[in-house]
Formats: C-alpha cells, sequence, structure tokens
C-alpha cells in the first residue's frame, strides 16, 4: 500500500522547467527522504502534493485518492510543516493550535495529544512572538499532526535549527512514524541528516528524480570501500593497483569490486604496504555515505551552465 | 463550515489592532464634535451635530478606516506568510476569503454604530459643561441611523476593492495607494456629479439631497459590491499563491 503516488508530475514556471516528470512511490508507514539542493524542485513538488500548486501534467494520489480530482478528500489524510510556518506571532501556541483544530472541526482534547508528541506542553501558553526556532518547528509538526493524518508532510524540518536542535528533531523525526502512526515525507538539502532518519529516499535534480529507492537497498548496491592514512600516498597508490585495487578520487580511499571480500582485502593490503615500508596508521572499512551516493549520480547529469555551454 | 471560518476570524482578531482602529475612527468623530461644539456660541440644531458627523464619517473616515482595516486583515496572513498553511487545508478555500470579507463588514458595522452613539455622548458631555449650548430641535435618531445603514451598505463596493487589492497583494503598498488616491479625490471633489460613480464617493451621496444620486450610488454601492465580491472569492480561490 502506497501512502503517497505520482506519476510523472510536470509544472514550469515561465521557461523554467521545475518539476520534469517526477513519479514518486512512498509506501505506508516508512519516513522517506526527499533530497535535492536549493532549487531543484522538492518544495514545488510538495505543494503540488499539498494541492497548493496545479502540476501542468501527471496524476497525484494520496493515500488511494486522487488529490487533482478530490481536493478536499486528500487534504484530510495529510498534514503539514510548510517552510513559512504562519503563526500567529501575538497568540500563544496553544491558542494558535486551536485556530488549526477549530478549522478542522476537531475535538479539543485533540490539542493535548500532539502537544505531548512534540514536548511542547509546558511551553503552549507562551506567545508564539517569543518561541525559538526549534519550538516553532515543533509546534509547527504539532499543527500538522491534527486529526492523525495519515501522511505528514515536512519541508525542511531542520531549516535554521542549531546543532542541538537538529540533533533533537533528527531523534523525533525517526520515532515519528510508531508514534503518530503517519508516513513521513520529508524534504531536504542536509543529506546527513536525511541518511539517519529515512527508510528510503528520492533524489531530485533539476526538477527530475534521478533516483529513488530504500536506502538499505542503495547502500547494499554500492561498492564498499576502505580508508586509508599511510606515510607514504604516492608509494602506497603504486602498492594499491599492484594488488589491482581502484584508488578513489581522493587518495585516502580505495573502491572496491562490489561482493569483495573486505576483511580479507584490508589484510592483503596492510600486509603489501608493511612489506614495502610504508607506515599504515589507519585501514578501515567504511559504507559509502547518501551523500557519495548524491554526488555521484547527480555528476552525471549536466548543470544548466554546462547544457547552456 | 462557513460560520467555523469566521469563528476563527474573529478569534484572530484578538489582541490585534482591529479593536483599537473600529474606536480610534470615530473616536475621533466624536472628540472633533465634542470640541466643535464647546466653541460655539449659540445653540445649534441636532442635525448639524449628528449629520455633521456623518458626513465627516462618509467622505473620509469611512474610506480610510475600510483602507486600514483590509490592510490589517490581510496582513494577519500576509506578514506571518501563513496562506500556504490555510489553502492546504481541507476547507474550501472560497470560505477563507470570504470570511474575511465578513470580518471587515462586521467591524465597519460596528464602527458606524461607533459614529452614532460616540457623537450622542460627546455632544451630551459638551453640553454637560455648557448647558446654554444645549442642542435645539428633534433628535431624529431613525433618520440618523437610516443614513448610516445607507452609507454602509453603499461602502459595500469601495470594501471589496480595498479587500481585494489587500488579499492579492502582500505589500500594503498598493492597497493605501488606492485608498488614500480614492479618498483624496472623494474629499476634493465631493458635490462632482461624475462622484457617484465614484466607490469612494458613494457613501457620502447618502447624504444627497437629489433622489438620484442617492438611489444611484446606493445600487451601484451595494449591488456592485456584492458582485464584486462574488468575482473576488471566484479569483482569490482559484489563483495559485506562489
Amino acid at each position: 500500500m502506497l501512502a503517497v503516488e505520482t506519476r510523472d508530475l510536470r509544472r514550469r514556471f515561465g521557461p523554467t522547467l521545475a518539476v520534469d516528470g517526477v513519479s514518486l512511490t512512498v509506501p505506508k508507514g516508512c519516513v522517506y527522504g526527499f533530497m535535492g539542493r536549493n532549487g531543484a524542485g522538492k518544495t514545488t513538488t510538495l505543494k503540488m502534493l499539498l494541492g497548493l500548486i496545479r502540476p501542468e501534467a501527471g496524476t497525484i494520489r494520496i493515500a488511494g485518492r486522487d488529490a487533482l480530482a478530490d481536493r478536499l478528500g486528500a487534504a484530510r489524510c495529510m498534514g503539514a510543516l510548510l517552510e513559512a510556518h504562519g503563526f500567529y506571532a501575538h497568540l500563544s501556541g496553544r491558542e494558535n493550535l486551536d485556530l488549526s483544530r477549530s478549522l478542522l472541526g476537531l475535538k479539543r482534547s485533540e490539542l493535548d495529544r500532539v502537544l505531548d508528541i512534540v514536548g511542547l506542553t509546558p511551553d503552549a501558553g507562551r506567545r508564539v512572538g517569543g518561541y525559538s526556532l526549534g519550538m516553532r518547528q515543533r509546534l509547527g509538526i504539532a499543527r500538522a499532526l491534527l486529526g492523525s493524518p495519515e501522511v505528514l508532510i515536512l519541508d525542511e524540518p531542520t531549516n535554521g535549527l542549531d546543532p542541538d536542535g537538529i540533533a533533537d528533531m533528527r531523534e523525533f523525526l525517526r520515532t515519528l512514524p510508531a508514534r503518530a502512526d503517519a508516513t513521513v515525507l520529508l524534504s531536504s538539502h542536509l543529506l546527513g541528516e536525511v541518511e539517519q532518519v529515512a527508510d528510503r529516499v528520492g533524489i531530485i535534480h533539476q526538477g527530475r528524480l534521478v533516483l529513488e529507492d530504500d536506502l538499505a537497498t542503495l547502500r547494499a548496491g554500492q561498492a564498499p570501500q576502505l580508508r586509508l592514512g599511510c606515510d607514504a600516498p604516492d608509494r602506497a597508490r603504486a602498492v594499491v593497483l599492484g594488488l589491482g585495487l581502484t584508488p578513489g578520487p581522493d587518495d585516502g580511499r580505495i573502491i572496491l569490486a562490489p561482493g569483495a571480500d573486505v576483511r580479507e582485502t584490508a589484510r592483503a593490503l596492510n600486509r603489501a604496504l608493511v612489506e614495502a615500508g610504508i607506515g599504515v596508521h589507519e585501514l578501515a572499512p567504511e559504507a559509502r555515505s547518501l551523500e557519495a551516493i548524491y554526488r555521484d549520480i547527480t555528476a552525471v547529469y549536466p548543470t544548466p551552465q554546462q547544457e547552456a555551454a | 463550515m462557513m460560520l467555523r471560518v469566521l469563528a476563527v476570524e474573529l478569534r484572530k482578531l484578538n489582541r490585534s489592532l482591529a479593536a483599537a482602529l473600529a474606536i480610534s475612527a470615530p473616536g475621533l468623530i466624536a472628540v472633533f464634535t465634542f470640541f466643535n461644539l464647546l466653541r460655539g456660541k449659540t445653540a445649534q440644531p441636532w442635525d448639524m451635530w449628528m449629520v455633521g458627523a456623518t458626513g465627516i464619517w462618509a467622505f473620509f473616515m469611512l474610506p480610510m478606516s475600510v483602507t486600514a482595516l483590509t490592510a490589517l486583515i490581510a496582513h494577519m496572513e500576509h506578514g506571518p506568510r501563513s496562506w500556504d498553511h490555510l489553502r492546504a487545508l481541507p476547507l474550501p478555500r472560497w470560505t477563507l476569503y470570504a470570511a474575511k470579507a465578513v470580518s471587515v463588514l462586521l467591524v465597519l458595522a460596528l464602527m458606524s454604530v461607533g459614529v452614532f452613539c460616540l457623537t450622542w455622548a460627546a455632544v451630551k458631555l459638551a453640553v454637560a459643561i455648557k448647558p446654554q449650548l444645549s442642542p435645539t430641535g428633534v433628535f431624529d435618531a431613525p433618520a440618523y441611523w437610516t443614513a448610516l445603514g445607507r452609507m454602509y451598505l453603499a461602502a459595500t463596493l469601495l470594501l471589496v476593492i480595498q479587500l481585494w487589492i489587500a488579499l492579492r497583494w502582500s505589500s500594503f503598498v498598493p492597497g493605501l495607494v488606492v485608498g488614500i488616491g480614492g479618498t483624496f479625490f472623494a474629499v476634493v471633489a465631493t458635490s462632482a456629479k461624475i462622484g457617484v460613480f465614484l466607490p469612494w464617493q458613494m457613501p457620502v451621496n447618502m447624504l444627497a439631497t437629489e433622489s438620484w444620486r442617492l438611489q444611484t450610488a446606493l445600487g451601484l454601492g451595494f449591488g456592485g459590491g456584492l458582485v464584486l465580491l462574488a468575482l473576488m472569492l471566484w479569483h482569490l480561490s482559484r489563483r495559485e499563491v506562489l
């Protein structure tokens, strides 16, 4: 069962094709990381899911409902944290939530439930004007949780947070599907953050979805690598090549063939380096980061400047 | 559904400056009437004070108040950029804008009541200080209420124009420019024949002695206002807020 499914979404702003044939598949109950650099088309795609922008082409299904034919039905299944929070600074956190609760026609007890989930109950009576950015983000998520929607759409939930705030938000997002019984679709340009919370990722680049897969599958399909630290990198490179291994773009990493035995390769390399008289102070297996995967994939696509040239 | 959205809209006004605005505009007219009466040498008829106050309200204070009020109500959403949140809710979007229009109409109705009550109170207070200036003639309350009611209805068109502009543009400048410009022409060309077709002059035409002026301005102001309101709701609920 898919919580969100789009097919060939397309939207142009003037001469710019902001979203070009994006087909997302977000399974129910997962945390889906929607990644891309600023201006890649993330927010435009999310706004189309929320019915704020009309796609020129394509289809959108939210929890099985056709969002283009039945916006209100689809909107009832979604809660959203948008980049612009839209809180009334002269009202308290609870009063702000209560406005949305009233509009949604929910019981008053719903306020305590969502405030408890985001851990904002002690500060709910304070004016939002005095909230920190992290507290506003939490209040925004509390508002998105009103009515227990099946799908939560969070646009850059860690934007503007300090390191402690990011760590808190990461932990919070990781446990959110279980706590709120919802599917979380979050957009971010912070790849390291997405890597730590998402089960599935989609990478959008220049309006096109260039990759979508489960994070575990993605990592398993990538070649493992060894991180090497030694006192003679140039001579070590010759040893690496002599063993039939591939040095990475930077001399500190060696990319192995998919399926290669990492421990055996490390042992053989260490022996060869020591026999060659090279001092080794670091040799460790290393999983490829999401950032590395992202760079490999987006490098295939030319930038607009390159295309113009 | 509509009542729910309207109730939320009115709650948003809580602790905003709308109350101060609603009191200050009729209050200023009352203050002016109070000092104007005190500086008099002889008693004047009630009509002079009440019709004078409603005149000031119609040709200057009402259009300026509508300009300020529509800007304030629109900026409650423009300021914190809350349109995306509101428009993503499972509500028919026209209800969001209709609630704004009804809120402005309600506050304007309160202000109209304020003009009547505060002006009467100002006259009574001034007379308490100088009893010899006690107004002469009849206090024709039904006639004053009728004039204020007609002004209120005739103001519908200018109210919708101002609200549409205020909601459409996130900057308050276009609304202010139109409001100040409209009021300026309403003040400098109050008796111009063509003024009956100028939305900002329609309320003051409710004091016209020529029947055709009153009927035309009332019909255009109220009828045109309702038509324009329907167009505004259609346009704003369909447009994309990027």
